[in-house]
C-alpha cells in the first residue's frame, strides 16, 4: 500500500508498570519527564506533561478497588513531532468523564486533577474496560503541524488503538442505546397487553383499569401525574375518568359550543385533535385548568380519537418543569392515546351489545317462564269442553289462565292479567299460579281463594308497585252452579238456564296486591244448557279496530250469544272467537294481551253424562286443548 | 515563620509538609511565608496541602499566608485551580 511509505516511523514510546503507590507514581512522572525532554520537548512544556501523569497515576492508585490495588498501573507516553500523548492505565471501578470539568472551587479540596489535566491538554478520553481503564490525554504541538493531515499511528488494520477503542465504545454505547429504546417498547407493548387483558375482564372502564393505566405510563413515562378524561354521553364535556391525584378529579370539562374559542390545554387539544406539549410556567397559562397540578408543571396533552371522533383526552407530564419528557415517553404517551381511543370505543360497543343481550335474554328466560304458566293441557271433561286462547302484544304477556280440576265434579277456572312486563312479571304469574293450586285445595270459595293470594302477595306486589287482577270461577258439574269471584277483573260471562242470550256475573273486588287486608265476595249463578262460560282479560273487549273503536263488552257478549247456541267444541269456539278478535282489529296494531277460557258442553243430548246427571273427569294427557297460541 | 527550600510539593511529601505546617502553628505566626523559589513541582496533592494551611489558619484573624516566587508554571497552576484567591503570591 503505497500511501503507508509516506508514513513517518512508528512513534517513540515510553511504557512503565508501576508499584501502586505515591513514590513508584512520583518516579514515573519523573522519568516520562525525562523522556520526553529527550525527544527535544522543550523545558517550558515538560511541566505540564509531568503533571498530567502525576495527576493521572495518583488517582489511578488512589481509587483502586479490590483486587485492583494490588495491580500495577501502566503509564504511557507515545512521542510524535507534532503530537503527544500520554496514557495511564488504572484497576478502578472508573468513572464518567464529563466533556468539561467546571474549574473546583478554591475552597474545596477535590476535583483538581481531572480539571488540571483538561485544562493543560486539548483532549482527553477515558475508556472504560471491564478489568482496566485507560485515560488517554492528547496535545498537539503546534509548532510541528505544518505538514497538515499528519497520519496517526497505526495498527496493522490502519486504525490507531485508540481510535478502534473509541469506535469499540461508540458502538457499545449506541448498542446499549439500541438495547434501551428496544426494552423501552416492549415494555410499552407489555403495558398495552395487560391494558387489553383488563379491559377484556372488565367491562367498564373501572377504577381499577385507571390505576393500572396510570402505573404503567408511570412507570413507562417516569411522569408524576396524569388526568384521563372521556367525552361524555352527550358530547359537550370531558370528564375525569381517571386521574393521579384526587383534586385533579376535577369538575367535567366543557367543550367549546361551535364558533366559540375552546378554554384551556385539554379543551383545545380535543378541539382541535391535536397533541400539544405545554409548560404552565409559560405567561399565557395563567388561567390554565391544569394549573391545579403545579405552577411549574409541563407534559402533554393527547386528544383520544377513532375513527376521526374525539373520545377523550390524556393528559401527562410532571411536576417539575426542569424534567420535562423526552421523545420517547412523548411517543409512549400518543401510542396510548391511540390504543386508549380504540378500547374505549370497543368497549362501549361491547357494553351495548352486552345490554341488548342481557335484554334479549331476560325476554326469552320471560317467555320460557310464560309459556311455562299456560297449560299444556286443561282437565278432560266427558260432556264438557274447556279451551283457553291467550295472545300476546309484546314478546312478554302478563295475562294467563289456568284450570283445575278438584275433585271428581269440580272445577277451579281462572284468568289473570299481571300489571307489569318482563321477568318480574311473569315470575309473579308463576309464584300466582302455584298459590292458586295450594289454596284450591283448601277451598271451594273463590273469594276465599283471592283473599289468601292477596295476603300472600301484597308485600311482595306493593313493594315494585305491581298488581293483579283476577278472575276465579270454581264450577260444580253436576249442580252446574259457578261462583265466581273478582279482584279488579272483567266479569265471567255465561249463559244462564232457559237463556239464549250471554249474561255478566256482577262481580267486585280490589286488585291483588293494592291493599293488605282486602276480602272478596263470591256471586253465585247456574249454567244454563248447553253450558257457555268465558272468562277474559281486559284486552279482548279493549281491542281496538282502524278507526279506534272498541270490541266492547257488548260486542264480546253479543258474539257470544250467537256462536254458543251453535253447538261448537270449544275448541271451534275459542278459534272463532280469536278470528273474530282479529279480524275487527285488522290493520291496527295489538295494544294489549288477550286471554281466555272457554267452557261449553257441546253434544249435550247425547251426553253419557245426562244419563246419570253425574258427568266425570277424565284426566287425560290429550293435546287437543292446547291454549291458541302453542 | 518561612518555610523554604521545598524541591516539590506532591503526593510523596504533602502529609509530612502538612505535619511541619502544623507543628508551627501552635506558635501564632502573625505572617507565614513559604518559598517556592526552589519548587520545581507541585501537583493536586502539593495544592491540596497548601489549601489545608489555609484551612488552618483561616479561622485566626490576622494571619497573612504568603507564597514567595512560585516558577511561572507553578504560578499558572495555582491561578488555574485559582488558588491565588486563598494567598498572596509575591516576587521578590
Amino acid at each position: 500500500m503505497p500511501h503507508r511509505l509516506l508514513q513517518p516511523a512508528r512513534p517513540a514510546t515510553l511504557r512503565l508498570a508501576f508499584a501502586p503507590n505515591a513514590a513508584s507514581s512520583r518516579a514515573v512522572a519523573e522519568a516520562i519527564r525525562v523522556f520526553l525532554a529527550e525527544q527535544g520537548v522543550p523545558e517550558k512544556e515538560l511541566f505540564s506533561y509531568e503533571l498530567c501523569i502525576a495527576e493521572a497515576s495518583n488517582n489511578a492508585i488512589e481509587y483502586a478497588i479490590g483486587p485492583g490495588r494490588d495491580l500495577q498501573p501502566v503509564a504511557e507516553a507515545l512521542f510524535t513531532p507534532d503530537q503527544i500523548e500520554l496514557r495511564v492505565t488504572d484497576h478502578t471501578a472508573g468513572f464518567v468523564l464529563p466533556d468539561r470539568i467546571a474549574p473546583p472551587s478554591p475552597l474545596g479540596d477535590r476535583g483538581r486533577g481531572l480539571f488540571i489535566i483538561q485544562s493543560v491538554m486539548d483532549e482527553v478520553r477515558y475508556l472504560r474496560g471491564t478489568r482496566e481503564n485507560i485515560l488517554i490525554m492528547r496535545k498537539r504541538r503546534r509548532a510541528n503541524l505544518a505538514p497538515a493531515a499528519a497520519p496517526k499511528p497505526e495498527t496493522a488494520s490502519g486504525l490507531s488503538l485508540e481510535e478502534s477503542q473509541r469506535q469499540l465504545t461508540e458502538s457499545k454505547s449506541a448498542r446499549a442505546s439500541l438495547a434501551g429504546e428496544l426494552s423501552f417498547r416492549s415494555e410499552t407493548l407489555g403495558a398495552i397487553f395487560r391494558c387489553c387483558a383488563e379491559l377484556g375482564r372488565s367491562d367498564a372502564l373501572s377504577s381499577d383499569f385507571g390505576k393500572r393505566l396510570l402505573v404503567d405510563l408511570f412507570h413507562l413515562t417516569t411522569a408524576d401525574w396524569c388526568v384521563l378524561r372521556l367525552l361524555s354521553p352527550d358530547n359537550r364535556t370531558l370528564v375525569v375518568a381517571a386521574a393521579s391525584e384526587s383534586e385533579m378529579a376535577s369538575e367535567p370539562l366543557a367543550l367549546p359550543l361551535a364558533g366559540e374559542p375552546p378554554h384551556g390545554i385539554e379543551a383545545t387539544a380535543a378541539a382541535t385533535q391535536t397533541a400539544a406539549r405545554f409548560d404552565l410556567s409559560e405567561e399565557s397559562h395563567r388561567t390554565e385548568p391544569l394549573r391545579s397540578i403545579g405552577p411549574n408543571a409541563t407534559g402533554l396533552v393527547c386528544p383520544l380519537v377513532f375513527g376521526g371522533s374525539l373520545v377523550g383526552t390524556i393528559a401527562v407530564g410532571r411536576r417539575d418543569g426542569d424534567f420535562p419528557l423526552g421523545k420517547l415517553q412523548d411517543e409512549v404517551v400518543r401510542i396510548f392515546a391511540e390504543f386508549l381511543a380504540i378500547q374505549t370505543v370497543n368497549l362501549r360497543h361491547h357494553k351495548a351489545e352486552v345490554r341488548q343481550r342481557v335484554v334479549t335474554r331476560e325476554l326469552e328466560i320471560a317467555q320460557e317462564i310464560q309459556h311455562l304458566l299456560l297449560p299444556r293441557t286443561l282437565p278432560q271433561l266427558e260432556s264438557f269442553g274447556l279451551a283457553g286462547g291467550w295472545q300476546s302484544a309484546r314478546e312478554v304477556g302478563g295475562d294467563f289462565y289456568d284450570a283445575l280440576a278438584v275433585g271428581d265434579r269440580s272445577l277451579f277456572l281462572m284468568v289473570a292479567d299481571v300489571m307489569g312486563k318482563g321477568v318480574p312479571a311473569a315470575l309473579f304469574a308463576a309464584t300466582m299460579r302455584g298459590l292458586l293450586r295450594g289454596l284450591a285445595a283448601r277451598s271451594d270459595d273463590p273469594a276465599k281463594i283471592l283473599s289468601g293470594l292477596n295476603r300472600l302477595l301484597y308485600a311482595e306486589l306493593s313493594a315494585v308497585n305491581m298488581f293483579i287482577t283476577a278472575q276465579v270461577v270454581h264450577v260444580d258439574l253436576v249442580t252446574r252452579q259457578i261462583t265466581a269471584a273478582s279482584a279488579g277483573h272483567c266479569p265471567p260471562l255465561y249463559v244462564p238456564p232457559g237463556r239464549h242470550t250471554v249474561v255478566a256475573m256482577p262481580t267486585h273486588g280490589l286488585p291483588i296486591g293494592v291493599m293488605p287486608n282486602t276480602n272478596y265476595v263470591s256471586e253465585t249463578a247456574f249454567l244454563g244448557e248447553p253450558a257457555t262460560l268465558l272468562l277474559h282479560t281486559d284486552g279482548l273487549t279493549d281491542t281496538r279496530n282502524p278507526a279506534g273503536k272498541l270490541f266492547g263488552q257488548k260486542r264480546l257478549m253479543g258474539w257470544l250469544s250467537a256462536n254458543a247456541i251453535a253447538g261448537h267444541s270449544a275448541a271451534e269456539l275459542r278459534d272463532r272467537l280469536t278470528t273474530e278478535l282479529n279480524r275487527f282489529r285488522g290493520s291496527a296494531a295489538m295494544d294489549d294481551d288477550q286471554a281466555f277460557l272457554l267452557l261449553t258442553e257441546a253434544h249435550v243430548d247425547a251426553s253419557p253424562s245426562a244419563d246419570t246427571g253425574h258427568p266425570r273427569l277424565q284426566f287425560q294427557s290429550g293435546s287437543f286443548l292446547l291454549p291458541a297460541n302453542a | 515563620m518561612n518555610i523554604s527550600e521545598i524541591a516539590e510539593l506532591t503526593a510523596m511529601n504533602s502529609a509530612s509538609f502538612r505535619d511541619e505546617v502544623h507543628a508551627a502553628l501552635p506558635g501564632a505566626p502573625s505572617v507565614i511565608e513559604i518559598d517556592l523559589s526552589q519548587t520545581r513541582f507541585v501537583d493536586s496533592s502539593g495544592l491540596g496541602a497548601l489549601f489545608a494551611l489555609y484551612r488552618a489558619t483561616a479561622e485566626r484573624n490576622g494571619v497573612v499566608l504568603r507564597l514567595l516566587n512560585p516558577r511561572p508554571e507553578i504560578q499558572q497552576l495555582l491561578e488555574l485551580t485559582q488558588m491565588q484567591q486563598l494567598f498572596e503570591i509575591v516576587q521578590r
